[in-house]
């Protein structure tokens, strides 16, 4: 109880604190229509968003834009409580793979014709991008943010153990080989890692693999699983022959320890997002993600873009909403926000421009390949309210076959089953 | 007494309505009622009325999202009987509750019997006992994930060393159970060494002296003295201890996620993700609905054998 007890309490709390941000939300008092905001962005990311909102305030005398600091991963519960008690916020940053429920939700603004318009440029965003944030050809969001996958190597390991560094050539089996060679049971050393805790950061690494092998998540119109196919095989089998037959992969199946391992020089290549470069703490290099030799997919990545969500409260808030996440999301401010936090820009043109590039990879090495490696996002993940669930079967297929306790082929027909019989259901 | 009557009859209305609200405003009544509106009200909003509210929704069908939540009767708890991830999950609770419920008890016994004794810094051994409850579940998850690492990990590096074999840990589906076993009865023995501690002092010095007189051993009297005489603290532990061990959530939610495959998924992280991760809120309602009606048979069990043995000591 005194264990369970403090949980409860801080639940109280957390539900206290949230009534009065509820209660103190919005308004127009004083002529100024005030929005509220939430995001969950903290240390570099959170002074720089501050300072974005207090330049906005400055720049338009109407509204007055108020911050709330809500933890991303916990960011849906939040807003679904606010939603039920009459009081969401006017905006929200919400997970891109929540996209496909939170078009559910009747108080989320349709933002189709706003991104029509001129000032918004809704080309200029990637596709992968603007795919996430439409549902049923409804645009749920504003892109908030937008990641992709990479190799990222350790130099020292590579020059140790004499295995030439990856390049754009690279193909799973030149992955694999080098994996090998930088494997060594005696000083208990890996070639790679994987994120193996079944979550979605599991799925999504073995979606970028399984696209490049030319393959498909859903058949055309999202009625059947189609990853239980040659290419599907060959993907899983690529994950069996590294941690199984091989033993060439640390299986992080907490997903807790892979960038402590690599610091300390144990984990030869990471597969993961620009994210991770601010904490590695040794010399190191990236590179695109590999390719199937014979594929004609080539080499891809896979894009996690975040959206900015608005909600209803009334049509002077969503005026005033609507202009806060047009402004926050275009080009001057993409640039300005990326530059400050080493985010990746949203906007193709931001990304495309060198001078944003140079000064963005003198500050962090390595984010030129990630802004690059964007345009290798060809695909997205299928926009159904049942993806949680076919995350889910997939994420067990996965770390099955990395424990070697299912075959490729078992754990695809499992998953496979499991998301048929999920789309079938509807729930 | 006679004199009083008059008095009362004589006495207008209003006067004695004034009289019963100062009688009733003096009394320990109105005080104790002060002193426990505003818990009972906190309690009643955000305790008494979310369980109603989910008794609700266990009848309804809802995704949190849309506000259409229609009414299906009994059709979220009828899909039960048919889930096999759930009947995996109470699997998992019931071995997770038969091994930590007796390992922490025990633990707790033979610490908290250690430390009643007089011997000096013994306040410093108290509070080292007890420190297990004041870490905070995180570091206890990210300090055990860690000591079980099978690659470099302290356990493993130890067995290695006396030679004997390794084991995978939290990433074989067939021991992160056992793993998180041991985590939550480190994590709850302090708790079971305060109780039992505290009873210990309660027990009777005349009585263990009584029966080494009488040439009784410590462990005789012991077991047939000091152990009796504590079954109230027994009793109380293994109800309090199975509630929750039957409520499992936070170890599992900040290590394994329910997995291995599913191997650590217990009763209410199921529900958890069912409602937070699928949104299938009212079927997750369902569920918590059955686990309630299994904590009541349990502890009216548990209550009802255990006061054939509680020897209360009046």
């Amino acid at each position: 109880m005194w264990r369970s007890g403090r949980g409860a309490l801080a639940v109280l709390v957390a539900a206290l604190l949230l009534a009065v941000a509820g209660c103190g939300g919005g308004g127009s008092s004083s002529g100024k229509t005030q929005i509220t905001v939430w995001e969950g962005y903290t240390d570099v990311e959170g002074n720089a968003f501050k300072k974005l909102a207090n330049e906005f305030d400055a720049s338009h005398k109407g509204i007055d834009v108020k911050i709330l600091e809500t933890n991303n991963d916990y960011a849906l519960q939040k807003v679904l409580t606010a939603v039920r008690g009459g009081t969401p916020p006017d905006v929200a940053y919400l997970y891109g793979s929540w996209a496909p429920n939170v078009a559910k939700i009747p108080s989320v603004v349709d933002l189709t014709s706003t991104v029509k318009t001129k000032a918004v440029n809704w080309n200029d965003f990637y596709s992968g991008e603007r795919a996430v944030a439409t549902v049923n050809n409804k645009v749920i969001g504003m892109p908030a943010l937008v990641d992709n996958l990479a190799i990222v190597y350790n130099k020292v390991l590579f020059q140790k153990a004499g295995v030439a560094p990856p390049t754009p050539q690279w193909t799973w089996d030149d992955f694999r080989s080098a994996a090998q060679k930088l494997t060594d049971a005696a000083t208990k050393q890996f070639g790679t890692s994987y994120p193996a805790d079944a979550s979605e950061d599991s799925v999504w690494h073995w979606e970028a693999m399984l696209w490049e092998a030319g393959g498909q998540i859903l058949n055309s119109d999202n009625t059947k699983a189609a990853f239980d196919s040659p290419a599907g095989l060959k993907a899983m089998t690529t994950l069996k022959q590294m941690a199984v037959d091989d033993k060439s992969v640390y299986v992080d199946t907490t997903n807790s320890k892979y960038m402590d391992l690599f610091n300390a020089g144990k984990i030869g290549m990471l597969v993961t997002g620009p994210w991770d470069l601010s904490s590695v703490q040794v010399p190191y290099g990236v590179q695109i993600m590999p390719a199937y030799p014979g594929s004609s997919a080539g080499h891809q990545s896979i894009a996690g873009p975040d959206n900015w969500v608005v909600f209803n409260n009334g049509s002077a808030r969503v005026a005033a909403a609507k202009t806060f996440v047009t402004w926050l999301t275009a080009a001057p401010q993409v640039k300005e926000f990326s530059l400050a936090t080493g985010d990746l820009p949203t906007r193709i043109s931001v990304g495309t421009d060198p001078s944003v590039i140079k000064q963005m990879n003198d500050k962090l090495p390595g984010l030129k390949v990630y802004i690059h490696n964007l345009s290798n996002v060809k695909q997205a993940r299928p926009q159904v309210p049942v993806y949680p669930k076919i995350s889910e079967a997939l994420g067990n297929a996965i770390v099955g076959v990395l424990l070697g306790k299912l075959s490729p082929q078992d754990a695809l027909t499992q998953a496979s089953d499991a998301t048929n019989q999920a789309l079938s259901s509807g729930s | 007494m006679a004199s009083a009557t008059p008095t009362a009859s004589n006495a207008a209305p209003p006067a004695r309505r004034t009289g019963l609200l100062r009688r009733f405003s003096g009394s320990e009544h109105a005080v104790g009622w002060a002193f426990v509106t505003p818990a009972t009200v906190l309690i009643a909003v955000f305790g008494l009325l979310p369980i109603l509210w989910s008794l609700l929704l266990s009848f309804q069908k809802s995704d949190l999202l849309t506000p259409e939540t229609p009414f299906v009767g009994l059709d979220n708890y009828k899909q039960i009987p048919g889930d096999a991830t759930f009947r995996l999950a109470i699997e998992h609770t019931i071995v997770y509750t038969v091994l930590f419920v007796p390992a922490t008890m025990i633990v707790g016994l033979l610490i908290a019997a250690a430390l009643n004794r007089k011997v000096r810094g013994i306040s410093i051994y108290r509070t080292a006992a007890y420190v297990t409850m004041a870490v905070s579940t995180i570091n206890e998850a990210i300090i055990f994930m860690w000591l079980f690492e099978p690659s470099f990990g302290v356990v493993n590096a130890v067995l290695n060393g006396l030679g004997l074999p390794q084991g995978q840990w939290l990433s074989s589906p067939g021991q992160a159970l056992y793993v998180i076993v041991a985590m939550t009865v480190w994590g709850w023995t302090g708790f079971a060494v305060v109780i039992y501690l505290a009873a210990l002092q309660g027990v009777p010095k005349e009585l263990q002296e009584a029966a080494a007189i009488d040439g009784a051993k410590p462990f005789t009297i012991f077991r047939t003295i000091t152990f009796p005489l504590l079954s109230p603290a027994t009793l109380f532990l293994a109800v309090w201890l199975s509630i929750n061990a039957l409520q499992l959530f936070d170890e599992v939610y900040l290590t394994t996620r329910g997995g291995p495959l599913h191997s650590t998924t217990v009763v209410v992280y199921y529900l958890f993700d069912q409602a937070f991760q699928q949104f299938n809120a009212g079927y997750a309602a369902a569920l918590a609905y059955v686990l309630f009606l299994v904590i009541l048979v349990i502890t009216f069990i548990q209550f009802r054998v255990g006061n054939r043995f509680v020897h209360y000591n009046r």
